[in-house]
């Protein structure tokens, strides 16, 4: 069947979004769906596919470039520098032991030196977007076994680069280079110049970050168009990648680069929020290009050698990581679950395959072999973590529990400000005085700047756009502080907190009593009206002024505010149901009403105090 | 066991070691309530109210504090000048503290010796406590035990436990 490129596309969608939810009940992760997908609407199944299937899979390959660029924008140099050592040992050992052991395996079993050495490099990478999915939805991140695996997957994302620039230099014929796509741009660098290409690059690519990238997104922030600034972000990843197509380099090298000049800048998690959709959706059809392009004869062809293939690369890095996992004096549980949840071979694998065999190192044949060993153990991994989860856990419950208490890393609590204009800032100072950090994000380009250059943490973005909180972390962060000018706007916020991250602590800033009441309706315990204690103050003075003693009147003002907010508290909960807004009239019969329980609760002896612990 | 409130005051509670170590001692007991009062008047305006109507519901009330200055620390004298009324103690009028019994547990920095007659401060230990001691015995409430910590800033960790096992002895008191 020959269908239109759009067709095609639809297809695959629509295999992704039927399996990927059934693969999730069966406790798969979404990329085993999107590649048994793959397979189903493959030529050996339902033949839904025509020719178009692997060039689909090349376009969608952006997905793995942006994945990239995004691993990129996660690695802030401070961050990457606090964990280096874990990352080097973890990872550096990983990758050498398991480069060894297949390829030895490889070796003796009568493959080249070459060709097992190549296989090997490829075989040693696990699937970040799969590992990264499991912690995800395990929420494993802050444990050791979390933070080790996620160490490890750094290293490679690392090593992946080095690699993509060395196959090229592997490959013995020219032809090599005449393949790729039209690298003009080499021919102005003079010859001598030709062998530093990367160098040059890298380099140049640090200078236009530094003194391009971040103005360029300056001025498009300016306009204050949403879309435009999404643009703007596929403009730059794809610009890039193209850039370094059009001078001979891995486009993933180059978006990588483009991620990590990027990661300290305020548009970090606009970029990400932007960037993501299109990351997800399009590796997501590279999954099911994956699967549709797994050919089945090979398969079936040399099925021993295959499948034996696939459980002996699984064993080896299993065994590789447990070892690691062991050495790094983790307990039995936290090695298995390294081993298990790393054992598979990654999505890298498949673009360094594919690479290797434009640039002629391995042949179809083999390609398409390895290409089917890599796709088992990815769908063989999951299914480890699951036999890990129900059978060895249980062993393990008593050792789990005393590493609980154990884990009990003292981190200062994940806070996201949102809103740092007069509000906000004064909160965000007080915290930063203290040595308290926080992520803040704010939608003033010249005020982001301006605090920038000040060393605060702030990201440009507009906060009630879900992707970019997600993408400011709000799923790990504990402590939400919304400060923005518009009350609507805070009351969206909350709503979306509230409906979404019901374990995040909530703290708003009021404009009046009647937001407050609002707020408090909505089940906010933290509401901070921003006018009650200055007016407080000033009423406090006024009353020195004419006389009053000023400890009394201090505590006149304090009494005033817990009255106050008692009252507020009250008056909330009697009128909470259909009133929504209120209506002028409402308003002062609400005001009238707090002036007459003033004048009773003042009174000492009436003032019994509220028995819920109202502050 | 009798119902019990906790008065607990300690101004630099995070630079301590050996109250740590002590309140744990609380962890285990019935009947318990424990107040940490800087926690709940961080800004030291007490609410006299409250206070009154769930002290009527104890039996027992364990003041807990480090000596600051030889004195109390400010904000336990300013709950108890907040808390307890003069009207109480005269005549005719019903005191809601009578009939409750206390104990006291204060550490103190310097050595035994120094809190002597002929110690470097020439003052012991109870002494500094008269002024809690009068307003507890003019309530009719009975003070069953004064316990008293020395040395609290330089105690190692077989000191805090035999401290740790005394506490707990004491508080058994009926």
């Amino acid at each position: 069947m020959e269908n239109s490129i759009a067709m095609t596309i639809l297809i695959f969608l629509g295999v992704a979004i039927i399996m990927v939810p059934l693969g999730k009940k069966l406790g798969l992760s979404s990329v085993i769906g999107y590649l048994l997908g793959g397979i189903l609407i493959g030529p050996f199944c339902l033949q839904l596919t025509g020719k178009n299937a692997e060039d689909i899979m090349h376009a969608s390959e952006l997905g793995v470039i942006m994945l990239l660029f995004l691993v990129g924008l996660e690695l802030e140099p401070q961050k990457l520098w606090q964990i280096r050592k874990r990352i080097l040992g973890l990872g550096l050992s990983q990758m050498l032991l398991s480069i060894c052991g297949v390829f030895i395996v490889f070796y003796i079993a009568g493959f080249g030196l070459q060709k097992s050495f190549i296989i090997s490099l490829c075989f040693a990478m696990s699937s970040t977007a799969i590992v990264l999915q499991t912690l995800k939805e395990k929420n494993l991140f802050r444990t050791v076994s979390g933070e080790s695996s996620f160490s490890i997957l750094l290293f490679q994302d690392i090593a992946v680069i080095p690699i993509l620039a060395l196959l090229p230099f592997l490959s013995a014929s020219d032809k090599a280079y005449t393949q790729e796509h039209g690298q003009f741009l080499l021919h102005y660098i003079p010859d001598w110049l030709q062998p530093f290409t990367v160098i040059v690059a890298v380099f140049t690519l640090i200078l236009l970050g530094r003194y391009l990238f971040i103005p360029f997104l300056r001025f498009v922030s300016k306009s204050g168009l949403n879309e435009l600034l999404t643009a703007a972000s596929l403009f730059l990843v794809i610009g890039v990648s193209e850039l370094m197509i059009s001078i001979g380099l891995s486009p993933a090298l180059g978006a990588f680069i483009a991620g990590v000049m990027l990661a300290n800048s305020e548009f970090r998690h606009e970029l990400e929020s932007n960037i993501d959709p299109f990351k997800g959706l399009l590796l997501a059809v590279f999954f099911v290009s994956v699967g549709a392009t797994i050919n089945f004869d090979i398969i079936a062809s040399k099925p021993v050698f295959i499948f034996s293939a696939a459980f002996i690369v699984l064993a080896i890095k299993a065994s590789v990581l447990f070892g690691i996992g062991k050495y790094y004096r983790m307990n039995n549980e936290q090695s298995f679950f390294l081993a298990f949840a790393l054992s598979q071979v990654g999505e890298f694998a498949f673009v360094l395959i594919n690479f290797s065999a434009s640039l002629f190192l391995i042949d179809y044949q083999a390609n398409s072999e390895l290409m089917a060993i890599v796709a088992i153990t990815m769908c063989i991994s999951p299914l480890l973590l699951i036999f890990k989860e129900k059978v060895l856990d249980k062993r393990f419950i008593k050792q789990k529990s005393e590493e609980n208490i154990e884990l009990g890393i003292i981190k200062q609590r994940k806070i996201i400000i949102v809103g740092f204009g007069y509000f906000g800032s004064t909160v965000g100072r007080l915290l930063k005085a203290n040595g308290i950090r926080s992520t803040v994000l704010d939608n003033d380009p010249d005020r982001v700047a301006l605090l920038r250059s000040n060393g605060f943490n702030v990201y440009y973005g507009d906060a009630t756009k879900p992707t970019l909180l997600r993408a400011a972390g709000i799923e790990e962060a504990e402590l939400l502080v919304i400060c923005l000018d518009d009350p609507e706007k805070n009351k969206f916020l909350v709503d979306y907190a509230k409906e979404n991250y019901p374990g995040l602590k909530i703290f708003v800033r009021a404009k009046n009593r009647l937001d407050a009441y609002e707020f408090l309706n909505k089940k906010v315990d933290n509401i901070y009206r921003e006018t009650l204690g200055t007016a407080v103050d000033m009423a406090v003075d006024i009353l020195q002024e004419n006389g009053m003693r000023k400890y009394t009147a201090r505590r006149m003002g304090k009494r005033f505010m817990i009255i106050d907010k008692a009252m507020t508290r009250r008056l909330a909960r009697e009128k909470d149901n259909n009133t929504i807004t209120f209506t002028l009239r409402e308003t002062l019969e609400r005001e009238a009403q707090l002036l007459a329980l003033d004048s009773i609760s003042f009174e000492e002896n009436h003032w019994s105090g509220d028995d819920e612990e109202d502050k | 066991m009798k119902k019990t409130l906790v008065l607990f005051a300690h101004p630099y509670f995070e630079h301590s070691t050996t109250n740590v170590r002590l309140l744990e001692c609380y962890d285990d007991m019935d009947n318990v309530t424990f107040r940490d009062l800087y926690e709940d008047y961080p800004d030291f305006h007490i609410q006299p109210f409250r206070e009154r109507k769930r002290i009527v519901e104890y039996d027992r009330i364990i003041f807990h504090f480090p000596i600051i200055w030889f004195g109390l620390p400010p904000l336990l004298k300013l709950w108890i000048d907040e808390v307890f009324d003069m009207r109480w103690i005269s005549e005719g009028d019903q005191n809601i503290l009578s009939g409750k019994d206390a104990l006291i547990i204060m550490t103190v920095g310097g050595s035994e010796s120094n809190y002597s007659k002929d110690g470097k401060y020439k003052t012991t230990a109870e002494e500094l406590l008269t002024g809690l001691r009068v307003s507890l015995d003019i309530n009719h409430i009975e003070l069953k035990k004064t316990h008293i910590i020395y040395n609290a800033d330089n105690l190692d960790d077989s000191q805090l436990d035999v401290s740790c096992q005394e506490l707990t002895q004491i508080l058994k008191v009926e």
